[in-house]
């Protein structure tokens, strides 16, 4: 197969990539100065719609659907928050297209916020982004010079702000909600739902929550076109009505034990084997993978058999894993203890979790306490049966939590325990030979320093 | 009762009122505010929780609420002139990023999250600061340090630094 | 009329209510247990016990589908159709986990913990968690933490269901709780210098539903199992909310707000809830006292021999003034009016004094902590007016008493704390015969012929009439200290009637006298009854 020609990526590289003469010289505005002269925010959306466009933040709901949420003839304002919280560890495709090519996501920006009648944008960034800052304050300030962005965008009546806005590095600001309470001045505990954020978000106002790569594919799809877009990628499948397809570039993040970990543009539905063998120089060191992480940790991990599982919507679902997330894909090789990797999961989670509703809070809290106890040598068996229940009891999915950080929590325990759970209980009989068989409760270890 | 002299200085003040044609309302200020004082002081002290929120018509404790979800900002006193994020998250730790940090603070002779005792370097784990291409990774204020071995880093950290923006 | 379908039962919910799954499921006898959610409050659904499974009955095929997955009842409204199951085996472990979560890192100190007996962490332990522990066990610590004058936090007890936080926001208006810090690690707080300070703080004690929030006026001063509860009304002031007053062998321990969607939904203002203490107060005055020389000491006079003694002085001096006190029931009010007219039909009635501070207050969440610091004005002005449509006040029998217009008066009071300056009653001092029937002693008493106790609100029953003409009967709580008369027991003793005072038959009696308060001769709600609505239904256009 030859190699992807980049699209989203094609700034890469290019001397002062990142400046608007360079993007404008590479065909970028023009689709949007056409837009502007001659088409409805309605085109606009069938246009998205048409696509295929699905998600690029995780979730992976289509594009131009959610837009279609938004209430008819509502007075206004309404919000578009771009996502650039980008915290999914693993993942780092966001911070590429914003440094290298700012304005391929403003672009997108705002041919979305004309489709949706946005009035103000704002791309709530992450604070450990400091050059992405740097360069999408730059490339907005280039934007407002040049008239695209402000009051009455090249004569068609059309207003948009963009406004940056730094996060505080707490990973639960990427969920759309918790985004929006962020944004609005709170703690980042994200809003029960219904409502939607297309009916009552931002300032409780109709909002559409979009990512930095979603924004940079409509950029995309303006200048390509549809057909274009849905040229590439797995078509929907025709005996399954509600497959909605998983259509276009995407980005995939590799990284771990590759030799050439990067960011790589590839059409959806490449296999993780090919991902790393083509792109990333194969496993380092000559090894085996033993364990990948298909779409950033929350997905889950898949084993080396699974290597062939296609890298579309669909795909890792197909062998246990939460889906395809934001494409990030991790290897770790068979030197890596599985205990060290889930102990590094259950980590995140304790740290990150919102603290809000009860089964998060307490079970990932919990269960970093015991991969604490099993790595200091006093794991029972009895902890991987417990690991197991929290990993398929906490969630959205079963009903039991308010957002979906609790299954990305739960996923990687479900998918450890299952997988390799041999390698657990080899190490837990092999580290405390005289306690791993205890099922009373044990006492709790002292977690040095915070979790 | 003593009056106490304010915290947020006319620069600072003026740099949080420049926002607000932003936002429909005050509180949406509080995180931008946290960090106008966050990037001049390096802290946020709860004298200035109570200045900002006194700014933004809300109460103490809802400022501070905020402030103290992000687990971000140091109160007490300030971080040090370098503030050095070390990643922890699975990537780096799959290269070797939790024995940098480890390396790290027995060199500085500080706990994570602790300062040196010149106030020039504080080191805190941090989680994915996506930048796994390039892992083990540190961000030392606007400065992304790539590929880190716990030699490169100790040298790296050990020199001047720009301001965190 | 919707039809809701819980656990396989019927019922028919109004077709203007909006009642969420918990509300519907308590019709239908089911409990949902929640920590969260309270219908006062903003809804969260972050604690997650309420989790239950819900569906749709198609109306017109009947078919029922249930939802995939289980949804908290405190946000799923209950329409038409709608199916509720409380008792099946998904909502029962996930109950189950949902305890068990909250107990890993919860002290258990409940020995020491005032909530026991009435803690939902407990109750929900036994009705729905599991029997043994399966989380490591750590060690014990509960921190105790200051966050105000009213308040006290065991931090460590907390569950974060945030209730108190949402209504310092959302009720109280005043914004001092806080949550701190993040995930596992978050903490109820306040900031420094920026204590739990507002006239409502104590009902976030009402809502905490563990023993986090402790009220530092009744910490550890008695187990809530000995306690028996009356349903009563506040006297502070003339909202006249509704109150448990929760005592044991006539001690109060502490004052509940009661519901009252009428009144006061489930609030009460802080000097209402710390109101009870001059009960028992060592300075009360009890027994009946009597003197003819106004320098000397009283001389006390057995109670059974006051109605005669009071009578025959009061009729020797002459013409009498009495000030029906606005702390007084309806029923007291009537028959004490009923007794002067007796002693002398031309007595001069007037509505006692009417003791008023600042201005009405407002929150928020709607409370209003009213200026007009006595319970009855309203039901004293209708009572009054039977007897003399002039309806005085106060300030007219001072007047009266000083120009030397009277010759004898019978004040009464009942003030829980001072309420006349020398000057006012050096006015009374000319009188022949001086009877005042008050808690504590005052200028007034000290210028007294006869010094009579009066009654606190906990130890009468009878009617109040708040600000907005609601009429709440209650019940009486506990015994007034030995040698206390109450007014009630005097004034029926007083009128000539046998057997033990019956404010039943009195209030009946007044409603049918009285245009304004027939309404009191009907069956009167928990809740009270609003004389206005009545008053216009039973007048004839």
């Amino acid at each position: 197969m030859p190699p992807f020609q980049p699209v989203l990526l094609e700034a890469v590289g290019v001397p002062d990539g990142h400046t608007i003469a360079s993007y404008k010289g590479r065909g970028g505005y023009a689709p949007l100065e056409q837009t502007l002269a001659g088409r409805q925010p309605a085109d606009v959306v069938e246009m998205v719609k048409a696509s295929g466009l699905r998600g690029r933040g995780g979730a992976g709901f289509s594009t131009g659907l959610k837009w279609t949420f938004l209430p008819k003839d509502h007075p206004g304002p309404i919000y578009l928050c771009v996502n650039a919280d980008e915290s999914e560890p693993g993942t780092f495709n966001n911070r590429i297209l914003m440094e290298d090519d700012p304005h391929q996501v403003i672009e997108g920006i705002i041919l979305s916020s004309f489709a949706t009648r946005a009035s103000t944008a704002y791309i709530y960034l992450r604070y450990e982004y400091p050059r992405a800052w740097h360069r999408l304050q730059a490339a907005i300030d280039e934007a407002y010079a040049a008239g695209y962005l402000g009051r009455d965008i090249r004569g068609s009546g059309f207003s948009l702000d963009i406004s940056l806005h730094r996060g505080a590095a707490a990973y639960i600001c990427g969920e759309e909600t918790g985004l929006i309470e962020s944004l609005e001045g709170k703690r980042a505990w994200p809003r029960i739902k219904p409502p939607f954020p297309a009916i009552e978000g931002l300032f409780r106002k109709p909002t559409v929550v979009n990512n930095i790569e979603t924004m940079a594919c409509v950029a995309q799809i303006a200048r390509r076109g549809v057909d274009w877009f849905r040229s590439i990628g797995v078509p929907a499948d025709p005996a399954n009505p509600r497959d909605p397809g998983s259509y276009g570039p995407k980005l995939y993040c590799l990284s771990g034990h590759v030799e050439r970990p990067g960011c790589y543009e590839a059409a959806l539905g490449i296999t993780a084997r090919e991902l790393i063998d083509r792109h990333g120089g194969g496993v380092w060191k000559g090894r085996r993978a033993k364990a990948v992480i298909p779409g950033g940790i929350s997905m889950g991990i898949m084993t080396e058999a699974e290597l062939d599982t296609p890298l579309d919507f669909a795909g890792p679902g197909k062998v246990g894993c939460l889906g395809l997330g934001t494409a990030a894909v991790v290897v770790a090789d068979e030197t890596v203890s599985m205990v060290d990797f889930l102990h590094n999961s259950c980590r995140f989670f304790a740290h990150e979790s919102c603290g809000q509703c009860t089964p998060c809070r307490e079970g990932t809290s919990w269960s970093l306490r015991m991969l604490e106890r099993i790595k200091a040598g006093k794991g029972r068996l009895r902890d991987l049966d417990l690991l197991a229940e929290i990993g398929s009891t906490m969630g959205m999915m079963p009903g039991s939590t308010i957002c979906g950080l609790a299954d990305g929590a739960a996923w990687p325990i479900k998918n450890a325990i299952k997988k390799f759970r041999g390698e657990f209980e080899d190490y837990i009989k092999r580290t405390n030979p005289d306690g791993w068989m205890v099922t009373d409760p044990v006492p709790a270890l002292q977690i040095v320093g915070a979790h | 009762m003593i009056a106490q002299p304010r915290i947020l200085t006319d620069e600072m003040i003026a740099a949080i009122e420049s926002l607000a044609p932003r936002y429909p309302n005050r509180r949406a200020l509080t995180l931008p505010a946290l960090h106008v004082v966050n990037a001049h002081l390096r802290h946020v002290p709860l004298q200035a929780v109570a200045e900002i929120a006194e700014l933004l018509g809300l109460a103490p404790a809802e400022v501070q609420d905020t402030l103290s979800f992000y687990q971000f900002f140091h109160q007490d006193k300030p971080h040090g002139r370098t503030r050095a994020f070390v990643c922890r998250s699975i990537s780096c730790a799959l290269r070797g990023g939790d024995q940098l940090l480890e390396h790290l603070c027995h060199h500085h002779g500080i706990e994570p999250y602790g300062t040196t005792a010149d106030g020039s370097l504080t080191i805190e784990p941090a989680e994915c600061l996506g930048a796994c291409d390039f892992a083990p990774c540190i961000l030392a204020n606007d400065d992304l340090l790539k590929n880190m071995t716990p030699e490169s880093a100790a040298a790296e950290l050990a020199k001047p630094r720009a301001r965190a923006t | 009329m919707p039809t809701v379908i819980v656990d396989g039962k019927e019922i028919e919910i109004g077709a203007d209510e909006r009642l969420n799954c918990i509300e519907a499921a308590r019709r239908a006898g089911a409990e949902i247990p929640h920590y969260c959610w309270h219908p006062g409050l903003s809804v969260v659904a972050s604690c997650r016990m309420c989790l239950v499974e819900t569906g749709t009955r198609d109306a017109a095929s009947g078919k029922i589908s249930m939802m995939p997955k289980l949804v908290p009842a405190c946000q799923t409204p209950a329409k038409d159709g709608t199916v509720i199951v409380t008792e099946s085996q998904l909502v029962k472990e996930s109950r189950a986990r949902v305890e068990e979560a909250l107990l890993i890192d919860h002290p258990i100190d409940c020995p020491i913990c005032d909530k026991a007996g009435e803690c939902l962490l407990q109750d929900y332990h036994f009705q729905h968690g599991q029997a043994e522990r399966r989380a490591d066990l750590h060690p014990f610590h509960s921190r105790r933490r200051d966050v105000g004058p009213t308040v006290t936090l065991f931090v460590d007890r907390c569950i974060m269901c945030t209730r108190c936080v949402r209504f310092t926001r959302e009720v109280s208006g005043t914004s001092e709780l806080m949550v701190s810090a993040r995930g596992a690690k978050e903490e109820i707080d306040v900031f420094p210098g920026h204590p739990l300070d507002n006239k409502l703080s104590g009902n976030v004690v009402d809502l905490c539903p563990v023993g986090a929030l402790g009220d530092k006026d009744f910490l550890y001063q008695q187990r809530v199992w000995f306690m028996k509860r009356e349903a009563n009304v506040c006297g502070g002031c003339s909202a006249g909310c509704s109150i448990h007053t929760e005592h044991n062998q006539d001690t109060v321990y502490r004052l509940k707000p009661r519901e009252n969607p009428h009144v006061n939904k489930w609030w009460i203002c802080d000097d209402g809830r710390y109101g009870w203490h001059h009960l028992h107060d060592a300075a009360r005055i009890v027994g009946a006292g009597r003197r003819t020389d106004r320098g000397g000491p009283f001389e006390a006079v057995e109670w059974s021999l006051v109605a005669a003694r009071l009578r025959a002085d009061i009729a020797a001096a002459g013409r009498l003034g009495v000030a029906v006190s606005p702390m007084l029931t309806v029923e007291e009010a009537w028959m004490l009016c009923a007794v002067a007219r007796s002693i002398d039909p031309e007595a001069l009635l007037v509505v006692g004094h009417v003791p008023t501070s600042g201005a009405d207050e407002s929150f928020p969440g709607g409370f209003t902590i009213r200026a007009e610091k006595c319970p009855n004005r309203l039901g004293v002005e209708a009572v009054v007016a039977l007897f003399d449509p002039a309806v005085h006040g106060w300030q007219h029998l001072v007047d009266e008493a000083r120009s030397g217009r009277l010759a004898s008066a019978w004040i009464t009071g009942g003030y829980p704390s001072a309420w006349i300056d020398d000057d006012t009653a050096v006015a009374f001092s000319g009188l022949g015969c001086l009877a005042v029937q008050d808690l504590f002693d005052s200028p007034l008493t000290g210028l007294a012929h006869w010094k009579l106790p009066a009654a606190g609100f906990a130890e009468r029953a009878g009617t109040w009439v708040n600000v907005a003409h609601r009429a709440q009967c209650f019940g009486q709580a506990v015994r007034p200290p030995a040698g206390v008369w109450p007014e009630g027991r005097l004034y029926w003793n007083m009128l000539g009637r046998r057997g033990l005072y019956d404010p039943d038959a009195v209030r009946r009696q007044v409603a049918e006298s009285s245009a304004a308060l027939a309404a009191l001769g009907g069956e009167i709600p928990a809740t009270g009854v609003d004389l206005r609505i009545h008053h216009l239904a039973s007048t004839p256009s």
